[in-house]
Protein backbone atom coordinates (compact mmCIF):
# COMPACT_ATOMS: atom_id res chain seq x y z
CA UNK A 1 0.00 0.00 0.00
CA UNK A 2 1.18 3.48 -0.77
CA UNK A 3 0.88 6.48 1.51
CA UNK A 4 -1.74 8.13 -0.68
CA UNK A 5 -3.88 5.02 -0.37
CA UNK A 6 -3.34 4.82 3.36
CA UNK A 7 -4.03 8.41 4.37
CA UNK A 8 -7.75 8.57 3.51
CA UNK A 9 -8.30 5.36 5.43
CA UNK A 10 -6.28 6.27 8.49
CA UNK A 11 -9.18 7.36 10.66
CA UNK A 12 -11.30 4.42 9.60
CA UNK A 13 -8.37 2.24 10.60
CA UNK A 14 -8.05 3.86 14.01
CA UNK A 15 -11.83 3.62 14.40
CA UNK A 16 -11.76 -0.09 13.69
CA UNK A 17 -14.02 0.27 10.68
CA UNK A 18 -11.93 -1.53 8.08
CA UNK A 19 -12.38 -5.05 6.83
CA UNK A 20 -9.82 -7.49 8.12
CA UNK A 21 -7.76 -7.83 4.92
CA UNK A 22 -7.49 -4.08 4.54
CA UNK A 23 -6.68 -3.66 8.20
CA UNK A 24 -3.73 -6.04 7.94
CA UNK A 25 -2.38 -4.23 4.87
CA UNK A 26 -2.70 -0.92 6.69
CA UNK A 27 -0.98 -2.25 9.76
CA UNK A 28 1.99 -3.47 7.74
CA UNK A 29 2.37 -0.11 6.07
CA UNK A 30 2.07 1.82 9.32
CA UNK A 31 4.73 -0.27 10.99
CA UNK A 32 7.32 0.89 8.44
CA UNK A 33 6.19 4.28 7.18
CA UNK A 34 7.93 7.22 8.92
CA UNK A 35 5.07 9.55 8.03
CA UNK A 36 1.91 7.51 8.38
CA UNK A 37 3.07 5.76 11.55
CA UNK A 38 3.40 8.94 13.65
CA UNK A 39 0.19 10.29 12.14
CA UNK A 40 -1.62 7.24 13.44
CA UNK A 41 0.00 7.67 16.82
CA UNK A 42 -1.20 11.28 16.89
CA UNK A 43 -4.78 10.18 16.22
CA UNK A 44 -4.54 7.64 18.99
CA UNK A 45 -3.12 10.27 21.34
CA UNK A 46 -6.05 12.51 20.56
CA UNK A 47 -8.48 9.72 21.37
CA UNK A 48 -6.69 9.00 24.62
CA UNK A 49 -6.67 12.70 25.45
CA UNK A 50 -10.39 13.01 24.81
CA UNK A 51 -11.25 10.02 26.95
CA UNK A 52 -9.12 11.28 29.77
CA UNK A 53 -10.24 14.87 29.82
CA UNK A 54 -13.91 14.53 28.98
CA UNK A 55 -16.19 14.25 31.98
CA UNK A 56 -18.34 11.15 32.14
CA UNK A 57 -21.90 12.35 32.37
CA UNK A 58 -24.41 10.11 34.09
CA UNK A 59 -28.12 10.71 34.48
CA UNK A 60 -28.75 12.09 37.97
CA UNK A 61 -30.94 9.95 40.23
CA UNK A 62 -33.52 12.73 40.35
CA UNK A 63 -33.86 12.60 36.58
CA UNK A 64 -34.32 8.84 36.68
CA UNK A 65 -37.21 9.25 39.13
CA UNK A 66 -38.67 12.11 37.13
CA UNK A 67 -38.63 10.06 33.96
CA UNK A 68 -40.23 7.07 35.61
CA UNK A 69 -42.91 9.27 37.08
CA UNK A 70 -43.58 10.97 33.76
CA UNK A 71 -43.83 7.60 32.04
CA UNK A 72 -46.27 6.39 34.60
CA UNK A 73 -48.47 9.40 34.13
CA UNK A 74 -48.21 9.06 30.39
CA UNK A 75 -49.14 5.39 30.55
CA UNK A 76 -52.10 6.22 32.76
CA UNK A 77 -53.26 8.84 30.29
CA UNK A 78 -52.81 6.38 27.48
CA UNK A 79 -55.04 3.93 29.28
CA UNK A 80 -57.66 6.63 29.82
CA UNK A 81 -57.48 7.60 26.19
CA UNK A 82 -58.47 4.05 25.40
CA UNK A 83 -61.70 4.97 27.17
CA UNK A 84 -61.54 2.06 29.45
CA UNK A 85 -60.14 3.75 32.48
CA UNK A 86 -59.97 1.29 35.30
CA UNK A 87 -61.29 3.60 37.96
CA UNK A 88 -60.60 3.06 41.56
CA UNK A 89 -62.11 -0.35 41.67
CA UNK A 90 -59.45 -1.92 39.51
CA UNK A 91 -56.69 -0.15 41.31
CA UNK A 92 -58.01 -1.13 44.69
CA UNK A 93 -58.46 -4.64 43.38
CA UNK A 94 -54.86 -4.76 42.29
CA UNK A 95 -53.78 -3.70 45.72
CA UNK A 96 -56.10 -6.18 47.29
CA UNK A 97 -54.61 -8.81 45.06
CA UNK A 98 -51.16 -7.63 46.02
CA UNK A 99 -52.04 -8.00 49.64
CA UNK A 100 -53.85 -11.26 49.20
CA UNK A 101 -51.00 -12.88 47.36
CA UNK A 102 -49.22 -13.14 50.66
CA UNK A 103 -51.11 -14.84 53.43
CA UNK A 104 -53.33 -13.24 56.05
CA UNK A 105 -52.27 -11.21 59.01
CA UNK A 106 -49.09 -9.20 58.87
CA UNK A 107 -47.34 -10.00 55.67
CA UNK A 108 -43.80 -9.89 54.62
CA UNK A 109 -44.04 -9.79 50.87
CA UNK A 110 -41.01 -10.73 48.86
CA UNK A 111 -40.11 -10.55 45.27
CA UNK A 112 -43.54 -10.83 43.66
CA UNK A 113 -44.06 -8.55 40.74
CA UNK A 114 -47.54 -7.29 41.41
CA UNK A 115 -46.83 -6.22 44.97
CA UNK A 116 -43.58 -4.71 43.92
CA UNK A 117 -45.36 -2.60 41.36
CA UNK A 118 -47.66 -1.14 44.00
CA UNK A 119 -44.91 -0.77 46.57
CA UNK A 120 -42.67 0.81 43.98
CA UNK A 121 -45.30 3.31 42.94
CA UNK A 122 -45.73 4.44 46.51
CA UNK A 123 -42.02 4.47 47.27
CA UNK A 124 -41.35 6.43 44.09
CA UNK A 125 -43.96 8.94 45.16
CA UNK A 126 -42.33 9.13 48.55
CA UNK A 127 -38.92 9.69 46.96
CA UNK A 128 -40.24 12.37 44.66
CA UNK A 129 -41.68 14.19 47.61
CA UNK A 130 -38.22 14.37 49.15
CA UNK A 131 -36.60 15.66 46.00
CA UNK A 132 -36.76 19.31 45.26
CA UNK A 133 -39.26 21.55 46.88
CA UNK A 134 -42.49 19.69 46.59
CA UNK A 135 -42.96 18.00 49.93
CA UNK A 136 -46.27 19.68 50.60
CA UNK A 137 -48.96 21.49 48.64
CA UNK A 138 -50.44 22.80 51.83
CA UNK A 139 -47.99 23.31 54.67
CA UNK A 140 -49.71 23.31 58.00
CA UNK A 141 -49.88 21.37 61.22
CA UNK A 142 -53.50 22.40 61.60
CA UNK A 143 -55.98 19.72 60.63
CA UNK A 144 -58.60 22.39 60.00
CA UNK A 145 -56.37 23.72 57.26
CA UNK A 146 -55.14 20.46 55.79
CA UNK A 147 -58.34 18.47 55.71
CA UNK A 148 -60.46 21.06 53.86
CA UNK A 149 -57.65 21.59 51.37
CA UNK A 150 -58.21 18.10 50.02
CA UNK A 151 -61.93 18.65 49.58
CA UNK A 152 -62.71 19.04 45.91
CA UNK A 153 -59.24 17.95 44.95
CA UNK A 154 -59.70 14.30 45.69
CA UNK A 155 -62.44 11.78 46.15
CA UNK A 156 -60.98 11.00 49.53
CA UNK A 157 -61.16 13.05 52.66
CA UNK A 158 -58.38 11.90 54.92
CA UNK A 159 -58.30 12.63 58.63
CA UNK A 160 -55.39 15.05 59.07
CA UNK A 161 -54.51 14.83 62.72
CA UNK A 162 -51.44 16.39 64.20
CA UNK A 163 -49.48 13.86 66.20
CA UNK A 164 -46.80 16.21 67.50
CA UNK A 165 -47.40 15.20 71.12
CA UNK A 166 -46.62 11.62 70.14
CA UNK A 167 -43.46 12.68 68.32
CA UNK A 168 -44.94 12.76 64.81
CA UNK A 169 -45.71 16.39 63.93
CA UNK A 170 -47.98 16.94 60.93
CA UNK A 171 -46.16 18.94 58.28
CA UNK A 172 -48.91 19.30 55.71
CA UNK A 173 -50.64 17.64 52.81
CA UNK A 174 -49.94 17.00 49.19
CA UNK A 175 -51.72 15.61 46.16
CA UNK A 176 -49.79 12.96 44.22
CA UNK A 177 -50.62 11.31 40.97
CA UNK A 178 -50.61 7.55 41.30
CA UNK A 179 -51.85 5.32 38.49
CA UNK A 180 -53.23 8.50 36.97
CA UNK A 181 -55.38 9.33 39.96
CA UNK A 182 -54.92 12.15 42.43
CA UNK A 183 -54.04 10.61 45.75
CA UNK A 184 -53.93 12.60 48.99
CA UNK A 185 -50.74 12.26 50.96
CA UNK A 186 -50.39 13.38 54.56
CA UNK A 187 -46.90 14.40 55.50
CA UNK A 188 -45.46 13.79 58.93
CA UNK A 189 -42.03 14.09 60.40
CA UNK A 190 -40.18 11.86 62.78
CA UNK A 191 -37.07 13.80 63.69
CA UNK A 192 -35.15 14.02 60.41
CA UNK A 193 -37.34 11.43 58.68
CA UNK A 194 -40.35 12.17 56.54
CA UNK A 195 -43.37 9.91 56.67
CA UNK A 196 -45.78 10.03 53.76
CA UNK A 197 -49.21 8.58 54.35
CA UNK A 198 -50.99 7.91 51.07
CA UNK A 199 -54.73 7.60 51.30
CA UNK A 200 -56.46 5.22 48.91
CA UNK A 201 -59.77 3.45 48.98
CA UNK A 202 -59.83 0.65 51.51
CA UNK A 203 -58.75 -2.65 50.08
CA UNK A 204 -61.20 -4.37 52.48
CA UNK A 205 -60.10 -7.18 54.63
CA UNK A 206 -57.83 -4.91 56.66
CA UNK A 207 -54.78 -7.01 56.09
CA UNK A 208 -51.71 -5.49 57.60
CA UNK A 209 -48.79 -5.02 55.27
CA UNK A 210 -45.33 -4.39 56.46
CA UNK A 211 -42.61 -4.58 53.92
CA UNK A 212 -39.25 -3.11 53.19
CA UNK A 213 -38.18 -2.14 49.72
CA UNK A 214 -35.04 -0.33 48.63
CA UNK A 215 -34.42 0.67 52.23
CA UNK A 216 -37.89 2.12 52.74
CA UNK A 217 -40.54 0.71 54.98
CA UNK A 218 -44.15 0.55 53.90
CA UNK A 219 -47.11 -0.19 56.16
CA UNK A 220 -50.71 -0.54 55.16
CA UNK A 221 -53.92 -0.60 57.11
CA UNK A 222 -57.58 0.10 56.48
CA UNK A 223 -59.79 2.35 58.52
CA UNK A 224 -63.45 2.43 57.47
CA UNK A 225 -63.52 2.90 53.72
CA UNK A 226 -60.06 4.41 53.59
CA UNK A 227 -56.82 2.54 53.08
CA UNK A 228 -53.66 4.06 54.53
CA UNK A 229 -50.20 3.43 53.14
CA UNK A 230 -47.38 4.86 55.21
CA UNK A 231 -43.93 5.07 53.60
CA UNK A 232 -40.76 6.24 55.27
CA UNK A 233 -37.06 5.72 55.70
CA UNK A 234 -37.59 5.79 59.44
CA UNK A 235 -36.87 2.52 61.24
CA UNK A 236 -39.58 -0.14 60.82
CA UNK A 237 -40.26 -0.03 64.58
CA UNK A 238 -40.85 3.71 64.38
CA UNK A 239 -43.25 3.32 61.52
CA UNK A 240 -45.08 0.63 63.50
CA UNK A 241 -45.32 3.09 66.38
CA UNK A 242 -46.61 5.72 63.96
CA UNK A 243 -49.33 3.39 62.74
CA UNK A 244 -50.34 2.67 66.33
CA UNK A 245 -50.70 6.31 67.40
CA UNK A 246 -52.30 7.33 64.09
CA UNK A 247 -54.94 4.62 64.38
CA UNK A 248 -55.48 5.30 68.05
CA UNK A 249 -56.10 8.98 67.33
CA UNK A 250 -58.18 8.69 64.18
CA UNK A 251 -60.42 5.86 65.26
CA UNK A 252 -60.83 7.26 68.77
CA UNK B 1 -57.71 -4.21 29.86
CA UNK B 2 -56.26 -0.94 28.64
CA UNK B 3 -54.68 -0.24 31.95
CA UNK B 4 -52.88 -3.54 32.07
CA UNK B 5 -51.77 -3.17 28.46
CA UNK B 6 -50.39 0.30 29.16
CA UNK B 7 -48.56 -0.98 32.16
CA UNK B 8 -47.06 -3.82 30.18
CA UNK B 9 -46.00 -1.37 27.51
CA UNK B 10 -44.44 0.86 30.12
CA UNK B 11 -42.53 -1.90 31.80
CA UNK B 12 -41.24 -3.11 28.45
CA UNK B 13 -40.18 0.42 27.62
CA UNK B 14 -38.46 0.72 30.96
CA UNK B 15 -36.51 -2.47 30.46
CA UNK B 16 -35.58 -1.76 26.83
CA UNK B 17 -34.92 1.97 26.90
CA UNK B 18 -34.09 3.07 30.44
CA UNK B 19 -30.78 1.16 30.51
CA UNK B 20 -29.64 3.81 28.02
CA UNK B 21 -30.63 6.75 30.18
CA UNK B 22 -27.00 7.57 31.01
CA UNK B 23 -26.06 7.59 27.33
CA UNK B 24 -29.10 9.73 26.57
CA UNK B 25 -28.19 12.18 29.29
CA UNK B 26 -24.55 12.33 28.21
CA UNK B 27 -25.49 13.19 24.63
CA UNK B 28 -27.98 15.82 25.77
CA UNK B 29 -25.43 17.21 28.20
CA UNK B 30 -22.82 17.60 25.46
CA UNK B 31 -25.29 19.23 23.12
CA UNK B 32 -26.89 21.61 25.62
CA UNK B 33 -23.75 22.07 27.74
CA UNK B 34 -25.84 22.45 30.82
CA UNK B 35 -27.08 20.01 33.49
CA UNK B 36 -30.60 21.31 33.97
CA UNK B 37 -31.27 21.74 30.26
CA UNK B 38 -29.96 18.26 29.55
CA UNK B 39 -32.32 16.81 32.15
CA UNK B 40 -35.30 18.64 30.68
CA UNK B 41 -34.45 17.52 27.18
CA UNK B 42 -33.98 13.90 28.25
CA UNK B 43 -37.30 13.82 30.05
CA UNK B 44 -39.06 15.26 27.01
CA UNK B 45 -37.26 12.81 24.73
CA UNK B 46 -38.20 9.84 26.89
CA UNK B 47 -41.85 10.76 26.77
CA UNK B 48 -41.67 11.25 23.05
CA UNK B 49 -39.98 7.88 22.69
CA UNK B 50 -42.63 6.25 24.84
CA UNK B 51 -45.35 7.63 22.61
CA UNK B 52 -43.61 6.27 19.54
CA UNK B 53 -42.56 3.05 21.21
CA UNK B 54 -44.79 1.07 18.91
CA UNK B 55 -42.57 2.11 16.03
CA UNK B 56 -39.56 0.59 17.73
CA UNK B 57 -38.73 -2.81 16.34
CA UNK B 58 -36.35 -5.23 17.91
CA UNK B 59 -32.91 -3.93 17.24
CA UNK B 60 -30.50 -1.37 18.47
CA UNK B 61 -32.36 0.37 21.28
CA UNK B 62 -29.43 2.63 22.06
CA UNK B 63 -29.27 4.12 18.58
CA UNK B 64 -33.04 4.40 18.54
CA UNK B 65 -33.26 6.39 21.76
CA UNK B 66 -30.18 8.50 21.03
CA UNK B 67 -31.71 9.51 17.74
CA UNK B 68 -34.81 10.75 19.53
CA UNK B 69 -32.75 12.48 22.19
CA UNK B 70 -30.68 14.19 19.54
CA UNK B 71 -33.74 15.42 17.67
CA UNK B 72 -35.26 16.68 20.88
CA UNK B 73 -32.00 18.48 21.67
CA UNK B 74 -32.00 20.26 18.35
CA UNK B 75 -35.58 21.39 18.57
CA UNK B 76 -34.89 22.53 22.11
CA UNK B 77 -31.83 24.47 20.94
CA UNK B 78 -33.82 26.01 18.09
CA UNK B 79 -36.41 27.20 20.56
CA UNK B 80 -34.04 28.40 23.24
CA UNK B 81 -30.68 29.16 21.67
CA UNK B 82 -31.22 29.57 17.93
CA UNK B 83 -27.79 31.16 17.50
CA UNK B 84 -26.13 27.84 18.26
CA UNK B 85 -27.88 25.91 15.53
CA UNK B 86 -26.20 27.33 12.47
CA UNK B 87 -25.78 24.83 9.68
CA UNK B 88 -22.27 23.82 8.68
CA UNK B 89 -20.95 25.80 5.72
CA UNK B 90 -20.98 22.81 3.47
CA UNK B 91 -21.18 19.14 3.98
CA UNK B 92 -19.02 17.00 1.86
CA UNK B 93 -18.49 13.35 1.68
CA UNK B 94 -15.05 12.41 2.73
CA UNK B 95 -12.35 12.14 0.14
CA UNK B 96 -8.69 12.87 -0.09
CA UNK B 97 -9.17 16.57 -0.64
CA UNK B 98 -10.95 17.27 2.61
CA UNK B 99 -8.92 19.91 4.31
CA UNK B 100 -11.27 22.70 5.21
CA UNK B 101 -9.56 25.26 7.40
CA UNK B 102 -10.00 23.22 10.56
CA UNK B 103 -9.71 25.93 13.17
CA UNK B 104 -12.63 27.72 11.59
CA UNK B 105 -14.71 24.87 12.91
CA UNK B 106 -13.98 25.93 16.47
CA UNK B 107 -15.78 28.80 18.04
CA UNK B 108 -12.50 30.28 19.18
CA UNK B 109 -13.92 33.70 19.84
CA UNK B 110 -16.22 32.36 22.51
CA UNK B 111 -13.39 30.30 23.90
CA UNK B 112 -11.14 33.29 24.26
CA UNK B 113 -13.89 35.40 25.76
CA UNK B 114 -14.40 32.80 28.41
CA UNK B 115 -10.66 32.68 28.89
CA UNK B 116 -10.97 28.95 28.51
CA UNK B 117 -7.99 26.70 28.70
CA UNK B 118 -7.31 25.78 25.11
CA UNK B 119 -5.29 22.80 26.14
CA UNK B 120 -8.33 21.15 27.64
CA UNK B 121 -9.90 18.85 25.15
CA UNK B 122 -13.27 18.86 26.87
CA UNK B 123 -13.39 22.63 26.48
CA UNK B 124 -12.39 22.33 22.85
CA UNK B 125 -15.08 19.73 22.18
CA UNK B 126 -17.71 22.04 23.62
CA UNK B 127 -16.53 24.72 21.21
CA UNK B 128 -17.18 22.55 18.17
CA UNK B 129 -20.39 23.24 16.25
CA UNK B 130 -23.07 20.72 17.25
CA UNK B 131 -22.83 18.43 14.18
CA UNK B 132 -19.10 17.95 14.68
CA UNK B 133 -19.44 17.81 18.45
CA UNK B 134 -22.05 15.07 18.39
CA UNK B 135 -20.02 13.03 15.91
CA UNK B 136 -16.93 13.09 18.09
CA UNK B 137 -18.88 12.46 21.29
CA UNK B 138 -20.76 9.52 19.81
CA UNK B 139 -17.57 8.03 18.42
CA UNK B 140 -15.04 8.61 21.18
CA UNK B 141 -17.17 8.70 24.30
CA UNK B 142 -20.19 6.56 23.44
CA UNK B 143 -18.00 4.34 21.27
CA UNK B 144 -20.51 3.97 18.49
CA UNK B 145 -19.47 2.74 15.05
CA UNK B 146 -19.94 4.76 11.87
CA UNK B 147 -23.16 2.97 10.97
CA UNK B 148 -24.68 3.67 14.36
CA UNK B 149 -23.59 7.31 14.29
CA UNK B 150 -25.15 7.62 10.84
CA UNK B 151 -28.34 6.16 12.22
CA UNK B 152 -28.42 8.46 15.25
CA UNK B 153 -27.62 11.61 13.31
CA UNK B 154 -29.60 10.75 10.20
CA UNK B 155 -26.84 11.33 7.66
CA UNK B 156 -24.94 9.01 5.30
CA UNK B 157 -21.82 7.23 6.55
CA UNK B 158 -19.66 9.36 4.27
CA UNK B 159 -20.89 12.46 6.04
CA UNK B 160 -20.15 10.89 9.40
CA UNK B 161 -16.58 10.26 8.30
CA UNK B 162 -16.25 13.77 6.99
CA UNK B 163 -17.53 15.26 10.22
CA UNK B 164 -15.26 13.14 12.34
CA UNK B 165 -12.35 14.21 10.21
CA UNK B 166 -13.20 17.88 10.54
CA UNK B 167 -13.75 17.57 14.25
CA UNK B 168 -10.45 15.78 14.79
CA UNK B 169 -8.51 18.18 12.61
CA UNK B 170 -9.90 21.13 14.52
CA UNK B 171 -9.21 19.55 17.89
CA UNK B 172 -5.68 18.56 16.94
CA UNK B 173 -4.83 21.97 15.58
CA UNK B 174 -5.87 23.65 18.77
CA UNK B 175 -4.65 21.01 21.18
CA UNK B 176 -1.34 19.92 19.69
CA UNK B 177 -0.48 23.40 18.51
CA UNK B 178 -0.83 24.65 22.03
CA UNK B 179 1.06 21.75 23.51
CA UNK B 180 3.95 22.04 21.14
CA UNK B 181 4.11 25.80 21.63
CA UNK B 182 4.32 25.33 25.38
CA UNK B 183 6.91 22.61 25.24
CA UNK B 184 9.33 24.52 23.07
Amino acid sequence: MRCDEVRPRLEAYVDGELAEAERVQMRDHLADCPKCGPETAALERLREGIRQSAPIYRAPEALRSRVRFALRREAAEGARAARRAPGWLAYAASILLAVAVGSGGTLLITGERQEDAVANELIDSHLRSLLGSHLTDVASSDQHTVKPWFAGRSEMSPPAVDLAPEGFPLVGGRLDLIAGKPVPALVYRRREHVINVFVLPASRGDLGVNLTRRGYTLRHWDEGDLGFWAVSDAAPTELAEFERVFRATTSG
Amino acid sequence: MAWIAERRRRSRFESVVLPHLDAAYALARWLTRNDADAADVVQEAMLRAFRYFDTYREGDAKSWILRIVRRTCYSWLERNRPAEVVPLDEEEVIDEEVSIAPVAALNTEALLQNRSDLRRLDVLIEALPPPLREAIVLRELQELGYREIAEVTGVPIGTVMSRLHRARSALRRAWEGKDIGDAV
